[in-house]
């Protein structure tokens, strides 16, 4: 306990990071397949995109549950919305997602709403979405991870996978309970992830602290108060560690 | 995994492709997707899933699925086409072989409606307060363009606006317990809560509520949000019985 190192937290700092960064290097090869195709194919077509498929399904396994991409409207030619998504199965083949891309249907959801979506769009950034109710492809409780896929110097999609929220947790409690004190990892909008106190609900937003505008004037580690946040390496994911 | 994949299109129709016991299953895969098609679950000329997927869904094998689609091609419910782009396709019937709501509601018993109803307010009431205390700046960006969609929504799309709203303030309370739960009674009997009734000013009302309640959420009123929810829910509910009244006395 009275060790420094684990006070502090670096090894929960370190392994979040580990964790998000293995998850965004299985979506390289995606991104790289995606960008290629789009660029070789001139106008690319919905039919295409089977060509991403190798590389999203070589994607899903261990934390990751699903995994794909997704495109900006219009950058397809036949098809206003492109949606390549696959999911691990209980039989472990994965299986194609399917959602109702036709915006006269009854169950047509936007997805161009969707956080994983508009934050890579607007910022021009990677993301780590939620945790939020998925429920347009996984249904569940989950952490979305997303780059922005680029064409002629525009946005013209996402890559990402999917991770549930329970995982996530399993992998990362054991770091959060060595830290010894309460201890939560935090989203850039300050929605409690993980933690190690049931006082700190994952779903629950900190508002003791204004994560947002911290995150916003560069996220340096801050300590006040009892209360120490810091940023999980590049991630957008910070530790916030409170003193009894 | 405990984790029961679904992979069809939304989630609202996962309830009809819950596994299915082991008697009867060509009759039973053949009937809930009859089911789905007419009822207008399934969209005109939306793809099934693969035989392989709806196996695994329905939890019956490859050669069960088959003989069921074979039955849908017959009633001409689904086609299918071979190659690259090929898999079964559903064609929706004509219009008149759909069952209308109207027909629906008549059947429902004021009793159902209540029941229904009370399962509804115990459900979007708390999503709404739990949204109130849990929504970030960009939760209420997405409830504001959900407000929006009923506006200018006509028929069945002002429907589905109603359904996405509600849908949308379960996910910002950030429980995936009660998005389900909201899913399937959107899915049974609460789907009838939002028809268009089609009175002179509903859509306005029904705008204006939205906005009350969206407001409520930004301003982590949960409280308020709670009431405002409930009484939306109820004032649909008294339509809905007077419509019901209505259509069995003609």
């Amino acid at each position: 306990m009275n060790e420094p190192r684990t006070l502090h937290g670096d090894e929960a700092v370190e392994q979040v990071s580990a964790l998000v960064e293995g998850v965004f290097d299985r979506l390289k090869p995606m991104l790289a397949t995606a960008e290629a195709l789009l660029s070789e194919a001139g106008t690319a077509h919905t039919a295409d995109l089977d060509r991403i498929r190798p590389q999203v399904i070589q994607a899903i396994g261990g934390l990751i549950v699903g995994a794909g991409f997704v495109s900006a409207p219009r950058v397809l030619a036949d098809q206003e919305f492109g949606f390549e998504w696959w999911t691990s199965s209980p039989d472990g083949d994965p299986m194609q997602l399917f959602i109702s891309l036709d915006p006269a249907s009854e169950n047509f959801l936007d997805y161009t709403r969707q956080s994983w979506f508009t934050v890579p769009r607007d910022t021009g950034r990677r993301h780590v979405n939620g945790p939020y109710v998925d429920y347009l492809c996984t249904d569940e409780y989950t952490l979305t991870f997303t780059i922005p896929v680029r064409h002629k110097d525009s946005f013209a999609g996402v890559v990402g996978a999917d991770v549930f929220v329970r995982e996530f947790e399993h992998a990362l409690q054991p770091a959060l309970r060595s830290v010894g004190s309460r201890a939560a990892l935090v989203n850039a909008q300050g929605r409690v992830i993980v933690s190690n106190s049931a006082r700190q609900a994952t779903g629950s937003l900190v508002r003791e602290l204004d994560i947002p505008a911290w995150w916003a004037s560069g996220a340096e580690p801050l300590s006040a108060d009892g209360r120490t946040l810091r940023r999980c390496g590049d991630t957008p994911i910070a530790l916030l560690v409170t003193r009894p | 995994m405990d984790t029961v994949r679904r992979g069809i299109s939304h989630n609202a129709r996962s309830a009809l492709f819950a596994p299915l016991d082991q008697t009867g299953r060509v009759e039973a895969v053949t009937h809930r997707l009859v089911d789905a098609i007419t009822l207008g679950l399934l969209a005109d000329a939306e793809q099934l899933p693969s035989e392989a997927e709806l196996a695994t869904q329905f939890g019956v094998s490859t050669v069960t699925v088959r003989e069921a689609l074979v039955s849908l091609r017959e009633q001409g419910l689904v086609e299918t086409r071979r190659g690259r782009s090929g898999g079964s396709f559903v064609r929706a019937p004509a219009e008149h072989t759909v069952i209308p709501w109207q027909a629906r509601l008549r059947m429902v018993t004021l009793s159902d409606l209540r029941d229904v109803g009370d399962h509804y307010l115990a459900i979007a009431g708390a999503a709404a307060r739990l949204a109130a205390e849990r929504s970030t700046p960009e939760d209420i960006a997405r409830l504001e363009m959900a407000t929006e969609d009923i506006r200018t929504a006509t028929g069945a799309e002002a429907s589905r606006a109603e359904r996405h709203f509600h849908l949308e303030v379960a996910a910002a309370a950030q429980s995936p317990r009660l998005t389900h739960q909201e899913v399937l009674l959107q899915s049974e009997r609460g789907a009838l809560l939002w028809v268009p009734v089609g009175h002179q000013g509903e859509q306005e009302t029904m705008y204006a509520e939205h906005r009350a309640i969206c407001a409520a959420i930004a301003r982590a009123d949960g409280d308020l949000a709670r009431k405002l929810t409930e009484e939306h829910i109820l004032d649909a509910l008294d339509r809905l019985a007077e419509l019901h009244l209505s259509l069995v006395e003609s």
